[in-house]
């Protein structure tokens, strides 16, 4: 049989026409309208617009310093968060591969987490986390721990540490699943090489997963940037804005304020960014293959 | 063959005939506490005794009002009858239809006309109002009752009241209190500042960034004669009455007389705080009252806790107040079948069935004293809303909902010490300047 790569991927593009339509539909229709909306002066009463506001929003939206403070919450939190994640899923990967070669139902109590909705969680926390109710608390008062896990000096640490608690899982399958994808003779090879161990994993897994560790990384982060729902459920962006994400920045935007032009200008400009990241994500990885 | 086309054909008929007897009408209502099983109890009846089908829908609780606000604005018929608040009445309006005309002699002998009011945005009616809402101070009669027959505790009082507050107080019935009470009472029954306190914590604030814990809150600053603006439209939030309000909940969060995840505290951890029996007491919304009384719900207080009105400031206690209501959807296709329900919502019958399976309806006297029976709350809200209630100056017009975002967002900044108190009262003053001037 004769290979031709270009009817190949003709046929293969034939694959994505229907994947294209419902992105269209599901993804398209309302990046349009909110495009549209974002150069218009829309209300609640009046969501066909009262008229053409031009960049407006936009400049309306980039002016305010409520923005920049959100902003920066976000890149900190999606940056320790990232980091941790990775650090935490990667020493997974190291010290559980072997385990999961032989018991791969193990994976799917691992992956527990993140088939919880990150709302869900929050409410999770809200009780886990409770003084009076909660069982964490309960448990480091036990041990002679007095730590109040919401209180306004942990507050920050806490709502990282339920993120990465959460999505942890998810890089940890990402790497695992390119760490299994190695072939053994590559490990034999090194054994004979001498390169065992942490040595193995250092310089022979790690080079060749980081691809994956790339795409995870810019996955994580575009992720964790965009925080909402259990810091909403949690702390509902405060004290202050102490833990307003760029997200609950926007939502209240939205939702209580009512200043709709604003906050789809905000969204569309956090859309063109997260794309922009992820482009050059995914070419830095073709690069490196 | 035969068979199924039998089938087929009564099927259909059964449908149709099913479908012409009962206009379908759809309620969102509140979700959760009493009033959801008390309103479908009323439904249920309201169902039986007409030719009607009435359906409850319900959104969690969770940003019910921003759901409902996108659905209403996206010219939703998904429901017909629709929820209102007294605060955010001003931001539905335009998506309600009036019913002015259903406010008849039997509907004003089932409310009283106050209530009617807490359902009326510039002269229009747009709700049947169904549950009233203010705030009690809930406390443990019996730590309060020691405290005023205990000689080495009224030293203890005494001592921390003049190293806190400079004076050196007297303990007093907590009917009595005014603010200053409150701080003293509340520094004495917690036990790091008073070892020999019996509970960990002598109160539990709500202190969230959430707009909810504000209108608990601002029964300080309305005690002090506080307002959001005077009867000129000018905003008087840079007042001292403010500033003393705002340094209470501050003062007693420093001082760790409440506990220190107080800033994500709300309704609910409030009443697990309280309820475990580890506060001695708190201010919190009348619905609670209902939850506390079930038996065996919250063992540690069970019997030991009562209610009264809150402490007072210089004009005497004050406390917010609201009704939520059942108004109708503008742009439901069944205006008369949604009118008919809430005219029947409007009767004595109706309300009576709604307060005796747990609602908190705020009717009429006559109804309540004949109805209320051993519930304390219900006795005293008709009344403690007539000498205590306070609404806001612009409370239920369009921009209420954000002022009161607004305000929780500067002044729970304060309250973790994140900013500082001017700066917060500055910037609600400029919200609410140009929320206003809108």
């Amino acid at each position: 049989m004769n290979f031709n790569p270009r009817s190949e991927r003709k046929e293969a593009t034939k694959f994505l026409y229907g994947l294209c339509i419902f992105l269209a539909i599901m993804l398209g229709f309302p990046s349009l309208a909110n495009l549209w909306f974002s150069f218009n002066e829309v209300t609640f009463h009046n969501l066909t617009g009262e008229g053409f506001a031009g960049i407006e929003n936009y400049k309306k939206a980039l002016e305010n310093p409520k923005l920049w403070k959100a902003l920066n919450y976000s890149l900190k939190f999606a940056v320790i968060a990232t980091i941790l994640q990775l650090t935490f899923a990667l020493f997974m990967v190291f010290t559980l591969h072997p385990l999961l070669l032989r018991k791969p139902w193990l994976t799917a109590i691992l992956m527990l987490p993140i088939m919880v909705s990150p709302a869900l969680m929050g409410v999770m926390y809200r009780l886990i986390l409770n003084e009076f109710t909660g069982i964490i608390p309960g448990y480091l008062n036990m041990i002679g721990f007095h730590v109040t896990l919401m209180s306004r000096s942990m507050i920050q640490y806490t709502v990282i540490a339920i993120e990465v608690l959460q999505w942890t899982p998810f890089a940890f399958l990402i790497l695992l699943t390119a760490r299994q994808s190695l072939p053994y003779e590559l490990e034999e090879a090194a054994a004979v090489d001498g390169a065992m161990g942490i040595k193995f994993n250092f310089r022979v897994v790690l080079p060749l997963i980081t691809p994956a560790i790339i795409i995870v990384t810019f996955i994580r982060f575009i992720d964790s940037f965009r925080v909402f729902d259990h810091i909403f459920v949690l702390t509902g962006g405060g004290p202050g804005s102490r833990t307003t994400s760029i997200s609950i920045y926007i939502y209240k935007l939205f939702f209580q304020r009512s200043e709709l032009g604003e906050s789809v200008a905000l969204s569309f400009i956090l859309l063109v960014i997260s794309l922009t990241l992820l482009y050059f994500g995914l070419k830095l990885i073709v690069k490196k293959e | 063959m035969k068979f199924i086309i039998k089938f087929i054909t009564i099927y259909f008929v059964s449908s149709f005939v099913l479908m012409s007897s009962a206009s379908a009408i759809t309620v969102l209502a509140w979700p959760g506490g009493p009033a959801e099983g008390a309103l479908k109890k009323v439904v249920d009846n309201y169902n039986k005794t007409t030719n009607n089908d009435v359906e409850l829908l319900y959104f969690s609780r969770d940003n019910f009002f921003d759901k409902m606000l996108a659905d209403v604005a996206a010219g939703s018929k998904e429901f017909d009858v629709m929820l209102t608040a007294t605060y955010s009445l001003g931001k539905y309006a335009p998506f309600m239809t009036p019913i002015n005309d259903l406010i008849n002699d039997e509907v004003l002998s089932t409310f009283s006309q106050g209530a009617i009011d807490t359902q009326t945005y510039n002269g229009t009616v747009y709700g049947m109002p169904t549950d009233l809402s203010l705030h009690f101070l809930y406390y443990r009669e019996d730590l309060i009752n020691e405290l005023l027959s205990n000689s080495s505790w009224q030293e203890t009082y005494a001592k921390i009241s003049k190293e806190y507050l400079g004076t050196a107080m007297k303990p007093k019935p907590a009917d009595d209190w005014n603010w200053d009470d409150f701080v003293a009472s509340a520094l004495f029954f917690t036990k790091s500042i008073n070892p020999e306190s019996p509970v960990p914590y002598g109160t539990v604030l709500q202190m969230k960034n959430l707009l909810f814990n504000i209108m608990i809150w601002q029964g300080t600053a309305a005690s002090y004669g506080g307002d959001w603006r005077d009867s000129d439209g000018n905003i008087t939030i840079d007042t001292e009455a403010y500033r003393r309000g705002l340094k209470i909940y501050r003062d007693l969060f420093d001082a760790e007389a409440t506990p220190a995840d107080s800033l994500s505290y709300e309704y609910a951890e409030a009443n697990a705080a309280f309820g475990s029996g580890k506060v001695a007491f708190y201010t919190q919304w009348s619905a609670a009252y209902a939850d506390f009384i079930k038996p065996g719900e919250y063992p540690a207080i069970e019997g030991k806790f009562t209610i009264t009105n809150q402490p007072a400031g210089d004009m005497g206690p004050k406390t917010h107040f609201h009704s939520l209501g059942l108004g109708i959807n503008a742009n439901s296709d069944k205006q008369d079948e949604a009118r008919q329900f809430l005219s029947y919502l409007g009767t004595n019958e109706a309300m009576s069935m709604f307060l005796t399976e747990g609602g908190q309806p705020p009717v009429t006297a006559p109804i309540m004293n004949a109805l209320a029976g051993d519930r304390l709350d219900m006795l005293m809200m008709a009344d403690h809303t007539a000498k205590y209630g306070k609404v806001m100056n612009g409370g239920t017009e369009g921009g209420a909902f954000s002022v009161y975002s607004n305000m929780a967002e500067n002044f729970t900044a304060y309250w973790a010490g994140d900013m500082e108190l001017d700066t917060a009262i500055a910037n609600v003053t400029e919200f609410l300047e140009a929320e206003f001037a809108k």
